[in-house]
């Protein structure tokens, strides 16, 4: 019999138990337990736990896996994030709005919000509050240079698109501009009545949005009618009653909603 | 890159009972294996290697456990051993090793948490030595002392009866 050259130790009994140890080295420890009864029964128990602890703990990988460990769900999920970032940043938003920690304190009046038209609309709100509090240069180009503007914003939304004609609800246009949102460029178009009282429409292209009814939706300063139509997300914003709003608001899908 | 899904899909039950064991709450630790998963997705596209998906998977989810008791021992906890887990691992005692599996989880519960996780690791999942050493980010010589070191207390704490004095208090 060969001699290990060291003595044996307490980890080479584990590795007997858990058969892990060197094949040289097995029968000298083998060996060394045979004649050390007080060993032997030492490396009995720690047997025994072992199949103690695996008998009793296997239940605990057992039974059907809850939905959230499902992989094909979960790689699902990312799939349609990378797909479309917007999403997974409207899920955070969403996450924000509904926990109240600040922001504009959206609340929607349809039953479920979409996470798509949560977060047009909280652009469309934060995008009007910004503008329409500017009383010298509220928009980039004026009312005379609409057809400019036109242009320029269906240029670069890559989707045909000019302000609506509002004189009719008693909202005369100012100008617009382009607006700066997380899914990239949007089209922002203002409007004031006789008393100055402001209204924006907002127009963001959302790609692989689903389409969504016109929602009724409410900030801690102005509420808004939000709709998606096409993959292009439209918002009217401003302190207006909700039936003058909603009023508004189909007015201006007629406008741009056939293009 | 399927293959390795079908890999870390075939670890998920044997995730989920090491979470429990150590958790020892069965919702705590599905949502510490969901946190695991998700983990392992982002990090998927630089895997190649499938012999090793295992200890990645439970080298991820020890780093996510190792942080959350973090957190934890910096908020009180009131939790004792809890009857709910043993009521919901609905097990048996194990007529063949003669040992109480009451008094074998209360021993477990008992070791320090390095000792439990090499014991989990080893004596139930199966790791090698060398794979439970990456999985804890130690040297595989700690690996063995910290199992030799558990198990022989363990053994005490079952053969003695040392578990009595902490049960009484529980009660």
């Amino acid at each position: 019999m060969n001699d290990p050259g060291r003595p044996i130790s307490e980890e080479d009994l584990h590795a007997l138990v858990d058969d892990q140890l060197d094949r040289e080295l097995r029968p000298h420890v083998a060996h060394y337990v045979q004649e050390n009864p007080d060993v032997a029964r030492r490396v009995a128990a720690y047997r025994n736990q072992r199949e103690a602890l695996r008998s009793v703990l296997a239940p605990l990988a057992a039974g059907p896996l809850p939905p959230r460990l499902d992989l094909q769900k979960l790689i699902q999920q990312r799939l349609v994030q990378r797909r479309t970032p917007w999403r997974a940043a409207a899920a955070v938003l969403l996450a924000f709005v509904l926990g109240g920690a600040g922001g504009w304190f959206l609340h929607i009046g349809a039953p479920t919000p979409t996470l798509s038209i949560t977060l047009l609309s909280e652009q469309a709100v934060a995008n009007h509050m910004v503008y329409t509090a500017d009383k010298r240069r509220p928009t980039e180009l004026g009312a005379d240079q609409r057809d400019d503007l036109a242009r320029w914003v269906s240029n670069r939304l890559n989707h045909k698109v000019a302000p609506p004609d509002l004189a009719a609800d008693g909202y005369s246009y100012i100008g617009g501009r382009l607006a700066a949102t997380p899914d990239g460029p949007a089209g922002l178009f203002m409007y004031d009545d006789k008393q100055g009282v402001r209204l924006t429409v907002f127009v963001l292209p959302l790609s692989g949005a689903e389409n969504s009814p016109m929602q009724h939706v409410e900030s801690a300063k102005v509420d808004g009618v939000a709709w998606i139509d096409k993959g292009i997300g439209y918002t009217v914003v401003g302190k207006l009653s909700q039936e003058e709003l909603k009023r508004v608001a189909e007015q201006v899908r007629q406008q741009l909603g056939v293009t | 890159m399927p293959g390795v899904l079908t890999h870390i899909e075939a670890c998920i039950p044997a995730l989920r009972r090491y979470a429990a064991a150590l958790l020892r709450n069965r919702e705590d630790a599905d949502d510490l294996v969901h946190d695991c998963l998700v983990r392992a997705l982002d990090k998927l596209d630089t895997r190649r290697d499938e012999a090793d998906v295992r200890p990645w998977l439970f080298a991820i989810m020890h780093n996510l456990f190792i942080s959350q008791l973090r957190r934890a021992r910096s908020r009180p906890s009131s939790e004792s051993l809890d009857e709910t887990h043993e009521a919901a691992m609905s097990v048996h005692a194990d007529q063949e090793s003669g040992l109480n599996w009451r008094d074998l989880l209360r021993g477990l519960n008992q070791l320090p948490v390095e000792q439990r996780t090499v014991i989990l690791l080893v004596s139930v999942e199966d790791l090698s030595y060398a794979e439970a050493a990456r999985v804890l980010d130690i040297p595989v010589g700690t690996v063995m002392s910290r199992l030799a070191r558990g198990r022989e207390r363990l053994r005490q704490i079952t053969e003695d009866g040392e578990v009595r004095p902490a049960l009484r208090r529980v009660k």
